[in-house]
């Protein structure tokens, strides 16, 4: 088949992505999860911005796709949420149909399929990470091109750039909770501070055996509270 | 072209990048924008009557669906303080802003030299050479100059933004001379008028135009403005009427919807 | 065949790239609003419509009706946001009956994003979607590329800043049903007179559990002001060229005639708004 014009490149393989970008509501993001002892937890900005105007300043990018598989969203708004929307849909009816959860790397194969199929038309990065009881935490990543990676932690979204180093230095195999969302708050807010395209509260979302717990901070007290509340 | 896809992940940071704008490296010559001009939007109109001119002008200042101020008038005495001569300019607002003192400091210039004031006349003509002088960088503007003749009779000439002028009964300028020009065609030169049982068909009588007295042009410009108010989203806030007799300039000022 | 004819795609096509200018779409540089207060849900809207800097329509509806519990307030392309909302309302009401129950607001919401993200910003509709369900009052909105915000107060469209600069200065959490309709009219009058996309009246449409009150015209800050001189033209002013009387009995052959009872009663939807 001929490629399409607007969406390809004259050669045929490179993507243009800024067709995507007219007036589209973007999540211009600060976005992540890591592994810790007991599970996995997911953290993320709550700005979404239109051009330079905010859209909504306590957007909630942690999206659950399953009782424990949760994903943070970055790039489109609507390409996200129709993905993280089909995704919600499979895992609901895997559930149903095995009757069983399914796992975490099921849930990203799926993710990685729409977004491998559909790289020409999406512009969405998402990260994805879920507790089951067969593999415990599990952490993967999606970038652009639709490529799925596991990883020990996950940074994503416009404000990653800048807590590279950060996450590198102060990053650890196997710390305790308390120890994982003080790394996950510290790398989101350097990443808030510089990011222009992120901000607002920082959402927090923990997934262990025990099932998922929501956290909230905001910058009103220094990201110091409220704390956590039930999912 | 040249997109994420281009770069090999080690170099030029993670290739793969969750980056929004994917940082794309310009191929060839790159353009640079250079936007001298602004339309700030409002009208302008002019209208002679046997011994006076009208010039009026809205005075809300637009920038695309914005609104720079309710208050910047369009309208300009120039030449000192016992001047005859009003210079309306609606387009570019800097560039009106411009034209006005240039023509301001000729007139007044032409008066110390001369011990006597410009004709309308004189000054038309100037004010048409001053536009052409920028002929290929023009002032991005629609100028009306109001007066009085030697002959004392009202005066009126307008302009294209590079110095094609005339001398004319009636005109309006500016985002609703569209709106406005039709009517005052009808209303002031009895357009499509014809007289009342003159004859049948082609055969009927166009009805004469006369001049029309100070008061009800006035109520015209005021109609008229109100009119283009209420279908032009750039006109609005305040009306502004300058009436120059022998006598002095009559300032008159009207409020508008301010929506 | 379903769904929207794309016949003329390649000679619109051809035409433009001669250059052609494509035809001008009525869009609504409009100020919509929402806020949720503790008994209900309130939505508003200015009713100025636009084509380019001209005021197409001055008293234009961009409230509209989904289901009796659910409404929506359009921005965007006029034609989308109308079309948008009924067809959605219509499968609304479908699935209601089919199902039994009375239609959720998150139902009406998927629906709406759905369908946009279907057509990839193409349609170009920007919605507040508000109403009142089983599971409480709801409040969204809806842009044109499919995505989706859930909030206690929400504006859209060209007035939209001028409108949350509103919200963001007066919005508490405890508000009356009064201080709700105050609040959504104070911010479309806000984008009524500062932004030019935004003009004319406020309609405001109030959901409570019990009913639904659209208040049209709920507030006329911008009154066309009398006219300084009389312009009705005589009879004979404009010269007759040509004259052909059709008469009713001819007409009959195409169209129904009826006589209409009462003179006064005028037969047009809304009166128009002339000269005395």
């Amino acid at each position: 088949m001929q490629p399409t014009t607007g969406m390809l490149g004259e050669d045929g393989i490179h993507v243009d992505m800024d067709h995507l970008k007219k007036g589209e509501v973007n999540l211009g993001t600060s976005i992540m999860a890591i592994n810790f002892k007991d599970g996995v937890i997911l953290g993320a900005d709550s700005r979404t911005t239109t051009g330079a105007y905010i859209a909504n300043r306590v957007t909630d990018k942690l999206t659950q796709v399953h009782d424990t598989i949760w994903c943070c969203r970055s790039g489109s708004a609507a390409d996200t949420q129709a993905v993280a929307d089909i995704v919600h849909y499979y895992l609901g009816m895997y559930g149903i149909t095995n009757d069983e959860p399914p796992t975490t790397q099921t849930a990203a194969a799926i993710f990685q399929d729409l977004c491998y199929d559909n790289k020409d038309q999406l512009s969405a990065g998402i990260i994805i990470a879920g507790y089951d009881h067969r593999h415990g935490g599990q952490v993967y990543s999606i970038p652009l091109g639709g490529s799925l990676h596991k990883q020990p932690y996950a940074i994503g979204g416009s404000g990653s750039t800048y807590i590279y180093g950060y996450c590198d230095a102060n990053w650890r195999e196997g710390m305790t909770e308390q120890e994982g969302i003080n790394f996950v708050k510290g790398a989101l807010q350097e990443a808030i501070k510089w990011d222009g395209s992120s901000g607002g509260v920082i959402r927090m979302v923990v997934l262990t055996a025990k099932g998922a717990i929501r956290h909230l901070y905001l910058p009103d007290n220094g990201y110091t509270g409220p704390g956590t509340y039930q999912a | 072209m040249g997109s994420i896809f281009t770069a090999a992940p080690p170099q030029s940071g993670p290739g793969y990048s969750f980056k929004q704008t994917p940082t794309t490296v310009p191929e060839g010559t790159r353009q640079h924008g250079f936007y001298p001009y602004t339309d700030n939007g409002g009208s302008t109109l002019g209208i002679t009557g046997a011994d006076f001119a009208i010039l009026a002008g809205d005075t809300r200042s637009t920038s695309g669906y914005n609104i720079n101020t309710r208050f910047a008038p369009k309208l300009f005495k120039v030449g000192g303080a016992d001047s005859r001569i009003v210079l309306s300019v609606v387009g570019f607002a800097a560039d009106g802003l411009a034209l006005k003192e240039r023509l301001d400091t000729i007139v007044k210039m032409y008066r110390y030299q001369h011990g006597k004031p410009m004709s309308v006349a004189a000054c038309a003509q100037r004010l048409s050479h001053i536009l052409y002088q920028k002929r290929f960088f023009p002032y991005y503007v629609t100028a009306i100059l109001g007066g009085l003749d030697e002959e004392g009779k009202g005066a009126l000439y307008s302009y294209d933004p590079v110095g094609s002028y005339e001398r004319e009964q009636c005109r309006a300028a500016g985002a609703a001379a569209s709106l406005i020009m039709p009517f005052l065609d009808n209303q002031v030169n009895y357009k499509n008028q014809y007289v009342l049982g003159s004859g049948e068909g082609h055969a009927l009588q166009a009805r004469e135009r006369e001049l029309l007295p100070r008061k009800d042009v006035e109520e015209l410009v005021q109609d008229a403005f109100s009119s283009a108010v209420e279908r032009h989203i750039e006109v609005g806030d305040g009306l502004q009427m300058f009436i120059i007799t022998k006598d002095g300039i009559e300032e008159i000022y009207k409020p508008l919807k301010l929506d | 065949m379903p769904g929207f004819d794309f016949s003329n795609y390649n000679r619109n096509a051809a035409l433009h790239a001669q250059g052609v200018p494509l035809p001008k779409a009525t869009s609504t540089g409009t100020t919509i609003v929402g806020c949720i207060y503790d008994g209900g849900v309130v939505i508003a809207a200015d009713t100025r419509a636009t084509s380019g800097p001209i005021v197409a329509d001055k008293n234009c509806e961009k409230l509209h009706y989904i289901t009796p519990n659910i409404w929506c307030a359009g921005a965007g392309t006029a034609a989308d946001t109308e079309f948008t909302t009924a067809l959605i309302s219509s499968n609304l009401e479908l699935h209601a009956l089919s199902t039994g129950r009375k239609p959720r607001v998150v139902t009406c919401m998927t629906m709406l994003k759905q369908h946009l993200f279907r057509y990839q910003g193409h349609i170009g509709a920007y919605l507040v979607v508000a109403g009142v369900d089983p599971t409480g009052y709801h409040l969204f909105t809806v842009h044109a590329h499919g995505s989706t915000d859930k909030l206690p107060y929400v504006t859209m469209g060209s007035g939209s800043l001028a409108a949350m600069s509103v919200f963001e200065t007066q919005w508490t959490k405890k508000l009356t049903k009064d201080d709700a309709v105050k609040l959504c009219s104070d911010a479309i009058q806000a984008g009524i007179f500062n932004d030019l996309g935004s003009g004319s009246n406020v309609d405001v449409c109030v959901i409570t559990d019990e009913k639904t009150t659209l208040m049209r015209n709920y507030i006329t800050p911008n009154v066309r002001e009398q006219k300084q001189r009389n312009y009705r033209f005589k009879r004979g002013t404009t010269a007759v060229l040509n004259e052909k009387i059709i008469t009713r009995e001819e007409i009959s052959k195409y169209v129904t005639v009826h006589e209409l009872d009462d003179p006064s009663v005028s037969a047009a939807a809304e009166k128009m708004d002339v000269d005395s």
